[in-house]
């Protein structure tokens, strides 16, 4: 608590918003960097789902322990989140649904049963169930110390995995063909893959809230991959987009009263991915409109003379 | 003679206690018995007491106060359940559809209820009791749209009694003068702990009578009995608190030293603890004052499963935290009240 004070004193920042910028810059950078490969993998809504499969492990743990407790809830929202991204991936393997049609089957299902069980709850009259699904709402201002902490180091073993395992992520994501018939496990990664977009969103819920995360993990990426070609450099960028966006909607949510934070963050995000869209150098809208004008313009100065 | 029986079949107040469907059926059944046998005698009479159908715990308590040894009442929402977010279910629906009176506490605070309660108006009577409050006294939690936590004003809550008693003389009516007699001494009650609770909360410091709380509920209990109330949430616990509100808070309990911010039994308390540690960090201890009944009561033999009971264990736990002059105290702890503040 000591150091805390003394790096909020530092900085100038009142004791909370250190906290919550902290916590929030863990995810946004780690959100990024892990929602890279969810993005090239053509999976942006992957995240999504694990955040909607988060519900029925909450309302399961909380009617097994009583407990409302961030880690029995937790631990509940993460087991029911990788389980489901299982389901996503076995029915992506074993039959004949597209993606973007076996996440939507996930993440309707999942909630569904989650809301399903929560009003049920709450009709037989058990106490503290109500509002349980407010859990995926998060409340980005309310981080404590704990919940900040416990951010940081998930983040950083999300990223140093990625870090660790590139290679073997990059090829997956572009050519599981030859992925598989080089002999690499290609399930296993894409599950393990899967598994840490889930892992991270449900750490990141509580601080942060179902919508916001999977933002979070999605334009970020999409962003960097407006401005290279290279996963390396679009790793990075990403990481550093999530945390410009972090850093932007915390300072906006900490200076104007009445603003929540979680939304601030996703705006911030989201003017990025704007800014991203229309100037980066090959890919951005500018740079494809005046690259559209330019042949057309050549041939008539080159048939005046 | 037979469009006839099957009207009264239907308009009788006395409805049983089954499911619209089986309600119809039944009724075409005893209208085609009635025609074949050519003669029908009135409706059956009511073997079991009508049903009370609450939303509430809160307006439970306040109908089983008037009424209690007449009706059946039922409660849609448990102790500690947030009737803001509540959901209805159909079994909600159900129960709704078979009650022979409805009763709810109004003012925007079943929010996702309200619809359900306009279509049963249609079929069943439907009392908003807590609308009775007159417009002058009602606070506003936004613009235009009144602040539902009445109750928390026990002598702003005695005006819901008149129109419960009204609707329950007219589903009951030889019991009128019972429910007159009861209604007139749960008035007598309320204003009585009023006068109490307002001296309880006067022997508070003046400078540290401020109740911090997860949401804006207690916004009549402050203007009542003179106790300054901040709100993280505001008044609906469906909106989520800015980093600048929380920051706002911390300052506020530092610079005026409170001692305690208080968490709700329906509410989550994330938010408040989020408060505390920003203020530990500046050095400033805050301590979690305990448990406040805010939108619900506590369950049957909590010892705050009455409106007054759960008010005054409030008061308890807000005088105990806040520092209330010891001695004065004393003399009003309740063991209901003991017993509330020790299960926190």
């Amino acid at each position: 608590m000591s150091l805390l004070t003394a790096a909020a004193h530092v900085l100038g920042l009142s004791p909370n918003t250190f906290v919550v910028t902290v916590g929030m810059a863990a995810v946004g950078m780690a959100a990024g960097v892990v929602g890279c490969f969810s993005v090239l993998r053509r999976r942006a809504l992957v995240g999504d789902a694990a955040a909607h499969a988060t519900l029925p492990g909450v309302a399961i743990a909380f009617a097994i322990t009583g407990s409302r407790g961030l880690p029995v809830l937790l631990l509940g929202a993460a087991l029911s989140a990788v389980a489901s991204l299982g389901v996503l991936v076995l029915l992506r393997r074993f039959t004949r649904t597209r993606e973007d049609a076996a996440t939507a089957i996930v993440i309707g299902v999942s909630f569904g049963v989650g809301v399903a069980l929560i009003s049920g709850l709450v009709a037989r009259g058990v106490p503290g169930s109500g509002g349980l699904e407010r859990f995926l709402l998060g409340s980005t201002a309310s981080l404590s110390t704990a919940d900040a902490t416990m951010l940081v180091v998930v983040s950083l073993v999300a990223m140093a995995l990625v870090a660790a395992f590139t290679k073997e992520a990059t090829l997956v994501s572009f050519d599981p063909g030859f992925a598989a018939a080089a002999g690499w496990p290609v399930w296993w990664i894409d599950f393990a893959l899967v598994a840490l977009t889930a892992v991270m969103v449900v750490v990141g819920l509580p601080a942060a809230g179902a919508v916001l995360v999977t933002a979070l993990v999605v334009i970020p990426p999409v962003a960097a991959r407006q401005w290279t070609d290279r996963v390396g450099v679009m790793l990075v960028l990403a990481g550093l987009f999530g945390l410009a966006a972090s850093l932007l909607g915390v300072a906006l949510s900490a200076t104007i009263p009445g603003l929540a934070t979680g939304p601030m963050v996703v705006l911030a995000a989201s003017a990025i991915f704007t800014v991203s869209l229309l100037l980066a150098p090959k890919r951005g809208l500018l740079a494809i409109a005046m690259r559209a004008r330019q042949p057309l313009s050549l041939p008539l100065e080159r048939a005046q003379p | 003679m037979v469009l006839m029986d099957q009207k009264m079949v239907f308009d009788s107040p006395q409805k049983g206690r089954m499911g619209v469907f089986s309600r119809i059926f039944a009724g075409a059944v005893a209208v085609f018995l009635c025609a074949a046998v050519g003669g029908c005698s009135d409706a059956p009479p009511a073997s079991r007491p009508p049903t009370v159908v609450a939303t509430t715990t809160i307006v439970a308590d306040l109908v089983r106060q008037i009424a209690a040894d007449r009706v059946e009442i039922e409660s849609l929402m448990g102790a500690g359940i947030d009737p803001h977010s509540y959901r209805p279910t159909p079994r909600d629906a159900d129960r709704l559809a078979r009650a022979d009176l409805i009763v709810a506490s109004g003012l925007h605070l079943e929010g996702k209820l309200a619809e359900l309660l306009q279509r049963m108006s249609r079929r069943t009577p439907v009392v908003f009791a807590a609308e009775a409050v007159a417009e002058s006294s009602r606070l506003e939690a936004a613009d235009g749209i009144p602040d539902p936590h009445v109750w928390f004003d026990l002598a702003l809550w005695a005006a819901c009694i008149e129109p419960t008693v009204k609707a329950l003389s007219d589903l009951v009516p030889e019991a009128a003068a019972e429910f007159a007699e009861a209604g007139a001494q749960y008035r007598a009650t309320l204003l009585e702990n009023h006068a109490e609770v307002q001296s309880a909360i006067a022997a508070i410091d003046e400078q540290q009578r401020v109740l911090v709380t997860a949401h804006d509920a207690f916004r009549y209990f402050g203007r009542a009995y003179g106790i300054e109330v901040v709100g993280v949430q505001g008044v609906s616990t469906e909106s989520e608190a800015g980093l600048a509100d929380i920051n706002r808070l911390v300052d506020l309990l530092v610079q005026r030293q409170v001692p305690a911010v208080f968490v709700e039994t329906s509410v989550p308390d994330r938010s408040v603890r989020a408060i505390c540690e920003g203020a530990a960090a500046k050095g400033h201890t805050v301590e979690t004052g305990g448990r406040l009944y805010s939108d619900a009561l506590g369950e049957p033999g909590s010892g705050a499963d009455t409106l007054v009971l759960a008010i005054r264990a409030n008061v308890q736990v807000i005088c105990d935290a806040l520092g209330a002059d010891g001695d004065e105290r004393q003399a009003e702890r309740t063991p209901a009240a003991e017993e509330a503040s020790e299960t926190q």
